[in-house]
């Protein structure tokens, strides 16, 4: 533990060491927590109340924070926690939470693996532009969205997703892979409808 | 991708042609999603290694789910946080 945490824990830190760890491990990771926000309450005025919890929390326990460990991945963490306890509950748009489809999604997987292909074309996703790639990962379930971002946008681990969503590696890899057949099969939706080649 | 080929084997006993189905398929998605995801083990990249050239299910896979990883990582506008609300949490900050 670094001299600066060391004081922290023991309480004879000043709110000046506080803020050297906070401006030089958290703050430059504040445009991907915010990404991450608006793509999860996709509503500019929430995603700008959970960043700011999600700060003042992390300032707050500090203490609890490893310093030269992944800062990002545990600030994901708290902001994702702060989404399922604070934010999802009293959504503005209820009904892009689904829980009933997620709970539906979840449930077939007691009854082993889904077998589908979709048929779609690389060439076709390459043709899309980005707001259209959004739309369809927008329409996403918000836990399969979540594992999407997190993977493929933000680039974390497998390891570091199961710390930040408290779930099982297995569990990382297999929520990864449906979600990534149900985004490809909103992309077909909305290239067939928008009359792409598929 | 099986390790079963359709295509006819040459003089050279090297393996030529592809396959139209996989049999495998659903354990060939997941192990595609663990290369591209840089998760992979060595057995099963070696295993892709060897037969990348022969299922096309599993090639077509391997580009589309390529694709589209490439394209929520670099299409996707990535929004920045406001300087608004940078000053806000620092102003709190000094209210904790």
């Amino acid at each position: 533990m670094s001299v600066v945490m060391s004081k922290i824990v023991k309480g004879e830190s000043t709110d000046d060491q506080r803020y050297i760890i906070f401006n030089r491990e958290f703050l430059p990771h504040i445009d991907s927590m915010y990404n991450f926000a608006y793509r999860l309450t996709m509503d500019e005025d929430d995603a700008h109340d959970l960043v700011q919890d999600t700060y003042l929390k992390a300032f707050r326990f500090i203490a609890s924070f490893e310093e030269g460990t992944n800062a990002k991945a545990w600030l994901f963490r708290i902001l994702k926690n702060s989404f399922i306890n604070d934010y999802r509950k009293r959504s503005k748009e209820p009904a892009k939470v689904d829980y009933q489809e997620i709970e539906t999604t979840y449930n077939s997987e007691d009854g082993g693996e889904v077998q589908h292909t979709v048929d779609l074309r690389a060439h076709t996703v390459q043709d899309m532009i980005g707001d259209e790639v959004a739309n369809a990962l927008n329409s996403l379930p918000v836990d399969f969205r979540t594992v999407i971002i997190i993977c493929d946008i933000e680039g974390f681990t497998y390891e570091e997703m199961a710390k930040i969503l408290d779930i099982p590696i297995g569990t990382v890899r297999s929520r990864l892979h449906r979600a990534r057949n149900l985004l490809k099969e909103k992309l077909k939706n909305y290239a067939s409808s928008m009359g792409y080649d598929t | 991708m099986d390790m079963m080929s359709k295509g006819s084997v040459d003089a050279s006993q090297q393996k030529v042609g592809t396959k139209s189905s996989c049999e495998n398929h659903e354990n060939c998605m997941r192990m595609i999603q663990a290369i591209l995801d840089g998760e992979a083990t060595e057995q099963e990249i070696n295993h892709f290694r060897e037969n990348m050239d022969i299922c096309m299910p599993c090639i077509n896979e391997y580009h589309l789910v390529k694709c589209i990883k490439e394209s929520l990582c670099n299409k996707l506008e990535r929004k920045t946080c406001p300087e608004s609300l940078i000053n806000s949490i620092k102003l709190k900050l000094d209210l904790l």
